[in-house]
Parts: structure tokens; sequence; C-alpha cells
């Protein structure tokens, strides 16, 4: 299949080695540091240690993606690590946690956003032009069944 | 073809979303009451919003700002910029793990509730609006990157399945976020589900859609934020883990049987675009 099968698939344009998504990383908890600093009434080195805790974990995440033969998504490894480093049965997860309180989730999503507005190819606004309302209509009640799909299954079995 | 070193040095691109952030973390929530219920605005959708006004390919005249290059350059740091999100996310479930387990069975069975796609949208697509075989590939899954590949690999994109499934994927990241801060917010007023239900199902699959689901809960009920953020986080784990086989399993060949039984019986040509 040819790149050009897949116009906007954005995890497989390129494939960085660890020391560019490590600088990359980088850069981007540099914006996440100083969203939380604004945001929060956090101090900037507090924030500072918690990103770099949440720099750690993502880096450990991303070794195991390329190491680990089992195929995840790098989120994946990156959650599970979060979630390991603080089990309340796991060494030091007190520290960890204490660590990360500091910084705020819903900031963290911010600069991601923004990338993505910013990603939008030409590509994407023709194909949302050509598809139509009826591909948007169909998209909204995609989400929404999604959505409403799972809170009812949930809500049987709780 | 963009190197990393490139990407590093766009100093354009990461100064932008350096200041949008600010602005957007600046303004803050803002809940928009509307009858049933409230709509919760949240930084992350003006951040969005933002970016796109600096897009040159959505205002041109952006473009003496923003080229070509940073538009490419922005496309792998969205993977990137939301590991740390992620990372937070999973430091939050790790100490909420008890109430997981507790939460179990309903947390494993809601992923079945992601075929709410096809029960929603596929009699629709095909019955009121009248679309083809392109309906499957819309309706058959929320339609991010993994059920891309799976469409890509059955039928190939240039199909009318590839192209119901390219659409739903664009209309997605252009409107997904906001979509869903509408229904976790509008939901949580309401009453209909239990807070738990719904922060299960921000389970998507997609960090920004997550994000936002979650975000929009956890500012309409702020007394359960950690129990909101825990379930819909690890929900969000399973998602990743399971969705695949879902759709390739169970999704994908009901929609195909369910096409079999109420679409058209002749092989109709594209209606997309008219």
């Amino acid at each position: 299949m040819s790149d050009s099968d897949i116009p906007v698939d954005h995890e497989s344009e390129f494939k960085p080695d660890l020391a560019q998504n490590a600088a990359m990383l980088a850069v981007v908890c540099v914006i996440g540091l100083i969203g939380n600093t604004v945001a929060t009434d956090n101090t900037l080195m507090q924030g500072l240690v918690g990103m770099l805790v949440l720099f750690v974990i993502s880096m450990i995440g991303l070794l195991l993606t390329l190491t680990v033969p089992f195929k995840l998504p790098s989120v994946a490894w990156i959650s599970l690590v979060g979630i390991v480093a603080t089990l309340p049965w796991t060494p030091g997860s007190a520290w960890v946690l204490d660590k990360v309180s500091h910084v705020n989730f819903l900031t963290l999503a911010t600069p991601c956003l923004a990338y993505a507005g910013i990603a939008i190819a030409r590509r994407e606004i023709d194909i949302a032009r050509t598809s139509g309302w009826k591909i948007f209509i169909v998209a909204v009640l995609v989400m929404t069944g999604t959505y409403v799909g799972s809170a009812f299954v949930a809500d049987l079995f709780m | 073809m963009n190197s990393a070193k490139d990407i590093l040095l766009d100093w354009r691109l990461h100064a932008s979303v350096l200041i949008i952030t600010i602005i957007s973390e600046l303004i803050g929530v803002i809940k928009v009451p509307i009858g049933i219920g409230s709509i919760l605005l949240l930084p992350l959708l003006y951040a969005f919003v933002l970016g796109l006004l600096i897009n040159p390919n959505v205002v041109r005249r952006a473009g003496a700002w923003m080229g070509q290059r940073e538009v490419r350059a922005a496309s792998p740091l969205i993977v990137i910029a939301i590991m740390p999100f992620i990372a937070k996310f999973g430091t939050i479930i790790g100490p909420s793990m008890e109430r997981i387990i507790d939460a179990g069975p309903a947390l494993i069975l809601q992923e079945l509730g992601n075929l709410g796609t096809i029960v929603l949208a596929f009699p629709i697509a095909v019955l009121v609006l009248g679309m083809g075989r392109e309906a499957i590939g819309a309706s058959f899954s929320v339609a991010r990157e993994p059920n891309i590949a799976i469409i890509a690999d059955k039928y190939g994109l240039k199909s009318p399945e590839g192209a119901g499934v390219m659409g739903v994927y664009v209309i997605g990241t252009l409107f997904g976020t906001f979509i869903f801060a509408i229904l976790a917010s509008l939901l949580a007023t309401s009453g209909l589900f239990s807070i738990e239900a719904l922060a299960m199902a921000c389970g998507i699959g997609s960090g920004s859609m997550m994000a936002a689901c979650s975000g929009a809960l956890a500012h309409a009920v702020p007394d359960m934020e950690e129990t909101i953020l825990a379930l819909a986080g690890a929900s969000n784990v399973l998602t990743y883990a399971t969705g695949l086989y879902l759709c390739i399993f169970v999704a994908l060949p009901v929609t195909e049987k369910l096409y079999a039984l109420l679409g058209r019986k002749t092989p109709a040509t594209s209606e997309l675009g008219e």
C-alpha cells in the first residue's frame, strides 16, 4: 500500500527514533508546564517536577513500545506504566502521586488540540467538503451511538 | 518528508502552540446553560479552534505566519503531545485500582456498547439517507486510526467503504471533541444515566476525545472528579487493547450482514458528494 492511500493517518507519517521522540516530548512538556502554571495555582517548580515524572513515564512507555514484541500502541504502554507506577502496592507510588498531583490533567490536553488544529491538511478539508451533509449526520450518530451505547451497557451491569 | 530535527526547530509552530495554550487556559472553562442541561466549553476546545484559525488551509490569510511546512510538522506532534496527558491519566487510574476492579464486569462489558455506532447510525445511513456501501465503512466503528487500517486492509481506501470511514474520520477529527464534550455535559445534567456509566463511556480510544468527554463530566460533577477520571481512563486503555479485535471479529461482520439484509440489492455507485 502506498503512502497516499492513507492521507490523514497522523501516526504513520514518519517514525521518529527514541532520541527524536525524547526531544519532541521535551518541547511539548515545556509548553504543558507553562500552561499548567497559567491555569492552576501550582508553582513553576512544583509543575516542573511533576512534568519530569510524566516525561519519564512517557519515555519508559515509548521504550516498551519499541522493545516488547507484543504489539500495542505507545499510548497504551504509557498508560500502563502510569498505572503500575501509582498502584497502592507499588513501592514509591505515594511519591509519584504527590509529584504529579501538581499537574492538571485537562491542561495537558490543550497543546495537543492546538497542534491538531494546525495539522488539518487541505486534503482533510476537501474530504469534509465533498463527503457532504450525509456523512456529517452519520458521523454525529456514530459518536452519539458509541457514547450512549457504552453508557447504557455500563448502567445495566453496575 | 520531515526529519525530526526540522520539526524540533520549527519555532513558529511551537511558539504558536504555546501562545494558544496560554490564551485558552486564561479563558478557562465556560458554562453555557441550555434547556435540558448545560454545555461546558473547555480550554482544549478553544485551542483547537485557535489552531484552525492560524491554519493556512482554513484561513488563507494565516499563510503569512504559518506555511504548509508547519502544518506538516504539526501532525506527528499530536501523538507526542498527548503522551504526558496519557501518562497523567495512568497515574489517576493506579490509585483507584480497587474501585476499577469493583466496576470490572461493567467496565469490560461496556466495550460492547461501542457497537452502538451500528445500532444508531447504520439503519439511518441506509434506510433514511439512502447511502450505499459507504454506510458500512461509516458506521461500523467510531472511525479512528485503527479502524481506518481495518477498512484499508479489507476494501482499500478508494472503495465506497473507504470513503465512508474517511468521511467519518475527518468529521470526527474536526468536530469530535465538541460533540463528546456536549454529549457528556448534557447527559451528566440530564440524569438519564449514572455518572459512573457516563465516565466509562468516555473511553473512546482517542486521547483528545476522552479528554473532552471526561473533562466535561468532571466539571459538571466536581465531587466525583477522581472516580470519573479513573473510570474513563481505565475504559480508554481497555478500548486501545480490545477495540481492534471487537471491530474485526464482531462490528465489521455484523455490519456486512446488516447491509445484506437492509441495503440495496443492486450494486449502486457512490452517492457521496452529490
